[in-house]
């Protein structure tokens, strides 16, 4: 749906993109993630054709979206961090101006509208100036204003910020409607636990370009594998670690509390090989498990840039 | 541009309010109430002289198109200099940009919407207007011509406004950039001629004539053009035509000096309508140029 190539951008003498190279499958929703300044807001104000990069090439739908600006904006809607409401309309009229800013009119854009409102759980404030809306009601209309093309890509810069969790949860859900529909959605956001529930992929943008994307599977899967197995033994603890210690791919031991950590560098296989050792071995292990890593400490090990700690790259 | 999403919603929007009825009724109410006490007037000086004072119902005309010319030429600024920065306050600009609104679009919707509004003004005062018909003098090519006037004006410091609009981001400086460009063009290119023949006049007087030979008249040679971008100028000559036969108070004859056969002078008002008109397009260009988000930047 969306192939971005060595994407540039520089304000003044801030490089803002630094050759991002993204790609987006059809149907996926990809959770777009980075620290302020990273470049997200550049990344998404070039796709909707807000901005044009220094170079690059940026392919939506399949047709150049640098090229042809006007002709692929039906193909993608587009939800800013700030909303973008006249508050002196009512939210039918607010979606149907937004309907004849795409050249629907009439009966075909009302009916649009009431669709859209019926999905977004707004048809009943139909007729409420949109001032009167809460701050949720506002980002769901914004959402629903998005649609009202029906396009087939969806970007979202920020969608959730400052709603409330109920609001969040429901905004969530929507989302999630919409990308069971075949809906391509690009999602930025800080809040990283939420994207980690609900995102088929995942992108991490640092500096200007993407350092890590896969699908949050893969990404869940990567980090693991650096993660430490956390082992526990009821009983002949350091007869367990001279076990251990005779394995090629354990790099480190080290003792938490009551559990024996490992750094072990091994596929699911050779961690169910080590396993069978240790029990063959008459150790009474009642546990043995991969700590598991979650997105939030993904995006701190890669962006902690400043201590060193780059653990990961897409390389990897 | 009915089927112009912005149009609509502007106008949507103003018929909502009470404020545009408000504004007709007071606007004509003081229309009205003029025109009746100079009815009044006139009609109790026949009975105590038992002569009709006919100019009363040209001032009466003076009176009106003035108040008109000065309401388009200083209210439509405020209407346009604030609109598209105020799309941009309000975060919405960059949304109609993401849609098929095209900046033409957009400024086109803001610009009309702003003319409609006062054009309707002027229109629904045109009955008063038109009282001076029922004694003469004042015939339908001339108040044909004052329309056509006002409506160039209404685009012209439209149009300026607008542009500030799409120039700058916050309307509050926007709104001082349009007054400030409008005083310059209004105030500033009269300023600039008055001084231009006075000092001419301070030369002429000071000049050593031969015998036989006449003082020439001062005058401010090809400053005289800047006038043709002042509506104000214009104005004032077509009024100046209409109701005192060519002399107003600010009329541009006095800086042809002895020029007096000059085509400029003979042709002032449709050279100087055109001229606005031109000016007026350019600007509205300018404005849908500087409205686009991508248009310094190279791909």
């Amino acid at each position: 749906m969306l192939k971005i190539h060595g994407l540039k951008k520089k304000f003044g003498n801030f490089q803002a993109l630094n050759g991002l190279d993204m790609e987006i499958e059809e149907g996926a929703l990809y959770g777009f993630v980075g620290p302020n300044g990273a470049g997200k807001t550049t990344a998404i104000r070039i796709v909707t054709g807000l901005l044009l990069p220094d170079e690059g090439t940026v392919e939506l739908a399949g047709r150049d979206a640098l090229k042809y600006r006007e002709e692929v904006k039906t193909e993608f809607g587009y939800v800013p961090d700030e909303f973008g409401m006249y508050d002196n309309l009512k939210v039918w009229e607010y979606m149907e101006f937004f309907a004849s800013c795409y050249g629907m009119s009439g009966l075909v854009a009302r009916k649009r509208c009431t669709e859209l409102l019926e999905q977004v759980r707004l048809d009943d404030r139909a007729d409420a100036f949109v001032d009167s809306l809460s701050r949720g009601m506002k980002q769901r209309l914004c959402l629903a204003r998005a649609l009202i093309h029906d396009p087939k890509f969806l970007v979202l810069d920020e969608p959730t910020s400052g709603m409330d969790p109920r609001n969040r949860m429901e905004f969530k859900e929507v989302l999630k409607e919409l990308c069971a529909e075949g809906k391509t959605i690009l999602v930025s956001s800080h809040i990283l636990s939420e994207l980690s529930q609900m995102c088929t992929d995942i992108g991490i943008i640092d500096a200007g370009k993407i350092v890590l994307s896969g699908s949050m599977w893969e990404i869940l899967q990567k980090v693991n594998d650096s993660n430490p197995l956390l082992i526990k033994v009821y009983d002949r603890r350091e007869e367990a670690i001279r076990l251990l210690r005779q394995d090629p791919a354990v790099k480190t031991i080290s003792i938490r509390e009551e559990d024996i950590m490992v750094q072990f560098h091994g596929d699911y296989e050779a961690e169910a090989y080590l396993l069978k050792r240790l029990v063959d071995g008459g150790i009474p292990v009642s546990g043995f498990i991969r700590e598991q890593g979650d997105l939030e400490s993904i995006f701190m090990q890669i962006t902690n840039r400043e201590k060193g700690k780059v653990v990961l790259t897409s390389e990897e | 541009m009915k089927s112009n999403p912005v149009y609509k919603r502007e106008t949507t929007v103003r018929s909502r309010s009470l404020r545009m009825p408000l504004i007709i009724f007071a606007f004509n109410g003081i229309l009205a109430l003029t025109a009746l006490l100079n009815m009044y007037q006139t009609v109790a000086q026949v009975r105590t002289t038992s002569m009709i004072q006919y100019s009363t119902f040209l001032d009466l005309y003076a009176f009106v198109a003035t108040l008109e010319f000065l309401l388009l030429m200083f209210i439509m600024p405020a209407l346009t200099s604030g609109s598209i920065s105020g799309e941009r306050e309000r975060q919405t600009l960059e949304l109609l940009f993401t849609t098929k609104m095209s900046p033409n679009d957009i400024i086109m919707g803001k610009l009309f919407s702003a003319v409609e509004q006062l054009l309707i003004l002027v229109a629904s005062s045109l009955p008063i207007v038109l009282l001076t018909f029922v004694y003469g003098s004042v015939d339908f090519r001339d108040l044909g011509l004052l329309l056509i006037c006002f409506t160039i004006v209404a685009f012209y410091a439209g149009g300026i406004g607008i542009l500030f609009s799409s120039l700058l981001r916050r309307s509050t400086f926007s709104n001082v950039c349009t007054y400030g460009v409008l005083l310059f063009i209004v105030v500033g290119t009269y300023m600039l001629n008055i001084f231009l023949l006075n000092m001419d006049q301070i030369y002429i007087s000071n000049m050593v004539l031969q015998p036989g030979m006449e003082r020439p008249m001062a005058d401010t040679g090809m400053a005289v053009w800047a006038l043709l971008f002042n509506p104000v100028a214009t104005f004032a000559e077509i009024l100046g035509n209409q109701v005192s036969g060519g002399a107003s108070i600010i009329s541009i004859r006095s800086f042809f000096g002895s020029n007096t056969g000059s085509v400029l002078l003979k042709y002032w008002i449709p050279i100087s309508l055109a001229v606005q008109s031109v000016v007026s397009f350019v600007i509205i260009r300018c404005a849908v140029y500087c409205l686009n988000p991508v248009k310094n930047e190279k791909k």
